[in-house]
């Protein structure tokens, strides 16, 4: 028997009802994966920059995030940087992209891709 | 000619000036331009132009307008426009159009249009600026080059 530790109820990323839309509608016709997986590289001009991807499994050290039916996938890299991170997403005629509204950061550029913490 | 792109390589006219001829190209400026051997070209890519004819109402353009601003120095905007003003140029292709007002084709001459879709963001983007020296990684964002 393992002594597992109790861990937080709080979920490590929230994800807006357009954001659930767009995942589930991407997921829709490409049964091969079960979700999303979010990341942050550092790249751009002020540090950090998330990434988006899709994802055939769970990683053993990935965050799983369960929302609404849809799948989000922490990366170990992340984790602490997208804790309380809310994800949604926003569309226009000229643009669509995932944004990541993180209280954790403190400055951004002015394209809103690269961040610093 | 020998002067014209000596002109139009000076510094002075390039960066001092930079963010004032936005509002008001001079003159000269202009004048070396439009005497210029170099033809002014807007390259659009396949995808630029399948997206703005699925976007586009009938008489929309894509306007690109370069403002100061962004973490390196002047930034792209884009933004759907019916209205041709006298010193827009338009670029068309394949049934769509993109306009640039005058002082913003100063900058953005000689480059590509794109429209990029990755899962993350799917945008616009300016691409192979021969302008821009170096930009931010968004794409939003360039300097200049001296």
């Amino acid at each position: 028997v393992s002594k597992r530790k109790i861990l937080p109820t709080r979920a490590a990323l929230t994800l807006t009802p357009a954001a659930v839309n767009e995942i589930r509608l991407l997921l829709r016709d490409k049964p091969e994966y079960i979700g999303l997986k979010v990341g942050v590289r550092t790249r751009g001009c002020n540090g950090l920059t998330y990434t988006l991807e899709y994802t055939k499994e769970k990683d053993k050290s990935d965050e799983e995030v369960l929302q609404d039916g849809v799948r989000v996938f922490i990366e170990k890299k992340a984790q602490l940087t997208l804790l309380g991170t809310e994800m949604d997403f926003v569309e226009s005629k000229l643009s669509s992209e995932f944004v990541f509204n993180n209280p954790n950061i403190k400055g951004t550029c002015g394209c809103g891709e690269s961040f610093n913490m | 000619s020998q002067q014209s792109h000596r002109l139009h390589r000076s510094p002075y006219s390039l960066q001092a000036v930079g963010l004032q001829r936005l509002s008001s190209a001079s003159t000269q400026e202009k004048a070396t331009v439009s005497s210029g051997s170099d033809e002014i070209t807007l390259h659009l890519t396949e995808s630029c132009v399948k997206r703005l004819g699925e976007i586009m109402e009938k008489g929309e353009y894509l306007r690109i307008h370069v403002e100061g601003g962004g973490c390196s120095g002047f930034q792209y905007k884009f933004s759907v426009d019916s209205n041709k003003n006298e010193d827009d140029r338009v670029f068309e292709k394949g049934g769509v159009g993109v306009i640039v007002d005058q002082d913003s084709l100063e900058f953005v001459k000689g480059a590509t249009v794109d429209f990029s879709q990755e899962l993350i963001r799917s945008t616009f983007q300016v691409l192979k600026n021969p302008q821009a020296d170096h930009g931010c990684s968004c794409g939003s964002s360039f300097s200049v080059k001296l």
